[in-house]
């Protein structure tokens, strides 16, 4: 009945119609303040959310993959088969894996070894990876290693050269020895933290260091969207192959990684949280310069009958469109920018800033719905609730007040 | 047989002023019939905006009551009360008050947007109220490129638009020249008269008051119907 009023009012304070320049300039400076607050939030959730899926593709593919199966001997003698039991199933490797010391003529490196086929490095692992040679090349009689770019650096060697390697012993009976192996190949992985301690051997040769008894296991890869599925995924290959067989999954064997991820995340989102409750008094603070400019207008239609719902409401939709508007610019603008960053990281990354090494340069830009809902969504509750109180000041203003300046 | 429109039912009022206590109005017993127009005059500092005030629900008596059409103004509520002041008066103030930011036309018809009209329909009656007072070819003005008398006549128009029951008018013509002041007084007196409606009006002019049919003279915090 008495929307007419309320739309009629809402609509000339976003338009400032009639008013200063100034109070024009104001609205719009608002909007872009609301933006400017929205767009680093924006950046730092596509950022922190690339970042993190990215180091954990990187390390399921490359480190532990999702599955682990304990049993000494291949499951099956063809990987492919995996596929027929779950279509989920991308790949089963038998691997042999263990750590190592290797030794250049100028360094010495700690290192963890994988032992794979060819097989290993399917569609989904090259993606993660660049290679300069061929991986697990068999040169001579001595073992061909695959090492990173970042390691080959760091002990200062190159495709063809020859390093020393000896196996880590696991018990202090054990006798070792070191043995020549050849780099027949460098990949890239794009996270040097990752990278930098983890080497490829062929498996034959792997197997002629580490024990299977205790080293080999079969590493299960899923495809993407089946990860929240694993554990049917697991019951359906121990139903297939009818007997027990020990298994783990990548959050266990990577659980401290896991674990950071989730509580960066939380520290994360609690931090936008503290940035969105100060933008919150910034947003009351332009419902309060609205109607302290507004005062006599307001005690103006408060003789004239309106009331104080009417008035509160047109303001309050008024001071939420501005917030709203700034957002969504911010929003797209974050977004804008953020599908950016691999230039500026891959920017950063031939900078050689030594701290990047903890950081991943090569990531997918990934906008996670969910969370851009619960920022914006929270930043409206919060505004919301700080203009609500702001603007409880209309109800003091009194009609008399209006007569006084008469 | 003449409808009491508003009953005023010793009434008095009274400020708190640090440790003082300012009895403004003392005990004031008076009946507003629909379609009279009454003037109240008397010094400044006497009561008389006060008394307006009261009688347009934008204060409450600190004793005693008023009633419009049987209703009791202070038993209504705040919402109440603005409804009462939107659908039943029309003010107009010394000083027109009219918003800076507005036309003239806009001006007049934000009470009604206040009651619910649409737009369109109060900018039709807006229209007509504003070709009444002549200002037909001025309507789209701002109040600052008018004149005082033109800004009151905008306020005129805007406490008509709802076609209130009350006229409320405090002292009109206070801020106008000679000319204008009688070109105003005389429109507000024709309209009244036009549109059938009441007035209760403040003013210092008695040749003004003169021409309502009841003039009320307020002193020392009581009133007197002056002959």
């Amino acid at each position: 009945m008495k929307r007419s009023f309320g739309f009629w009012l809402w609509r000339n304070l976003l338009l400032a119609r009639g008013e200063s320049a100034y109070a024009r300039t104001r609205l719009i400076r608002s909007m872009i303040l609301v933006a400017l607050v929205m767009v680093p939030l924006v950046l730092a959730l596509i950022f922190m959310d690339g970042m993190m899926r990215g180091i954990t593709d990187k390390y399921i593919l490359l480190q532990d993959g999702h599955v682990q199966f304990y049993e000494r001997e291949p499951l099956f003698d063809d990987p492919n088969e995996f596929a027929s039991i779950d279509e989920r199933i991308v790949s089963g490797d038998y691997v042999v894996a263990g750590y190592g010391i290797i030794y250049s003529r100028e360094n010495t490196a700690e290192v963890r070894v994988k032992g794979v086929d060819n097989s290993y490095f399917n569609d989904a692992r090259k993606k993660q990876l660049s290679f300069a040679g061929e991986p697990l090349e068999k040169q001579g009689n001595l073992a061909s290693v695959t090492v990173s770019e970042t390691l080959a650096k760091s002990l200062n060697v190159s495709l063809g050269d020859r390093v020393a390697f000896m196996v880590v012993p696991d018990s202090s009976t054990a006798v070792v020895r070191p043995v020549l192996a050849t780099i027949t190949a460098c990949y890239e992985s794009g996270y040097h933290e990752l990278d930098s301690s983890l080497i490829f051997m062929n498996r034959d040769d792997a197997l002629r260091y580490f024990p299977k008894e205790k080293n080999a296991y079969t590493e299960v890869l899923v495809t993407k969207n089946s990860v929240d599925a694993l554990g049917e995924i697991i019951a359906s290959v121990k139903a297939h192959l009818g007997k027990t067989v020990s298994h783990a999954t990548w959050d266990v064997f990577n659980f401290t990684v896991y674990q950071n991820f989730i509580t960066s995340r939380q520290v994360i989102l609690l931090v936008f949280i503290m940035i969105l409750l100060v933008a919150s008094v910034y947003v009351a603070s332009i419902a309060q310069e609205l109607v302290q400019d507004s005062m006599q207008a307001l005690a103006l239609y408060k003789t004239l009958g309106a009331r104080n719902g009417q008035l509160s409401g047109a303001f309050f939709s008024a001071v939420m469109v501005v917030t709203l508007v700034g957002m969504i610019l911010g929003v797209v603008a974050g977004i804008g920018i953020g599908t950016q960053l691999g230039v500026v990281l891959a920017w950063l990354g031939r900078s050689g800033i030594a701290g990047l090494q903890y950081y991943l340069l090569d990531f997918p830009v990934v906008i996670s719905a969910n969370d851009l809902i619960f920022i914006c969504s929270s930043m409206l509750v919060i505004s919301s609730i700080t203009v609500h109180m702001t603007l409880r000041r209309i109800r003091r203003i009194s009609p008399l007040e209006l007569l006084q300046q008469d | 047989m003449t409808e009491d429109l508003m009953q005023f039912k010793q009434v008095s009022k009274t400020y708190q002023s640090g440790d003082t206590r300012l009895l403004i109005l003392e005990d004031l017993s008076f009946t507003i019939s629909r379609g009279v127009s009454i003037a109240v005059t008397g010094k400044s500092g006497s009561g008389k905006s006060t008394l307006l005030n009261i009688a347009g629900g934008l204060d409450r008596p600190t004793t005693g009551s008023v009633t419009f059409l049987g209703d009791t103004l202070g038993a209504m509520n705040d919402r109440e009360l603005s409804e009462f002041r939107n659908r039943h008066i029309g003010f107009v103030f010394q000083s027109h008050i009219l918003l800076d930011d507005f036309s003239a036309l806009e001006n007049v018809y934000i009470p009604a947007l206040i009651g619910g009209s649409k737009r369109k329909v109060a900018e039709h009656r807006a229209v007509e109220l504003l070709e009444r007072v002549g200002l037909a070819d001025r309507m789209h003005h701002r109040p600052q490129k008018l004149s005082g008398g033109e800004r009151q006549r905008v306020a005129i128009c805007r406490a008509l638009i709802n076609d209130p029951d009350l006229i409320i008018a405090d002292e009109p013509t206070g801020s106008l020249d000679e000319e204008s002041s009688t070109g105003i007084e005389r429109l507000l007196l024709e309209l009244v008269q036009e549109e059938q409606k009441t007035l209760l009006l403040v003013t210092h002019d008695t040749q003004l008051a003169r021409q309502c049919s009841t003039v009320y003279l307020l002193h020392n915090r009581t009133m007197r119907e002056l002959a």
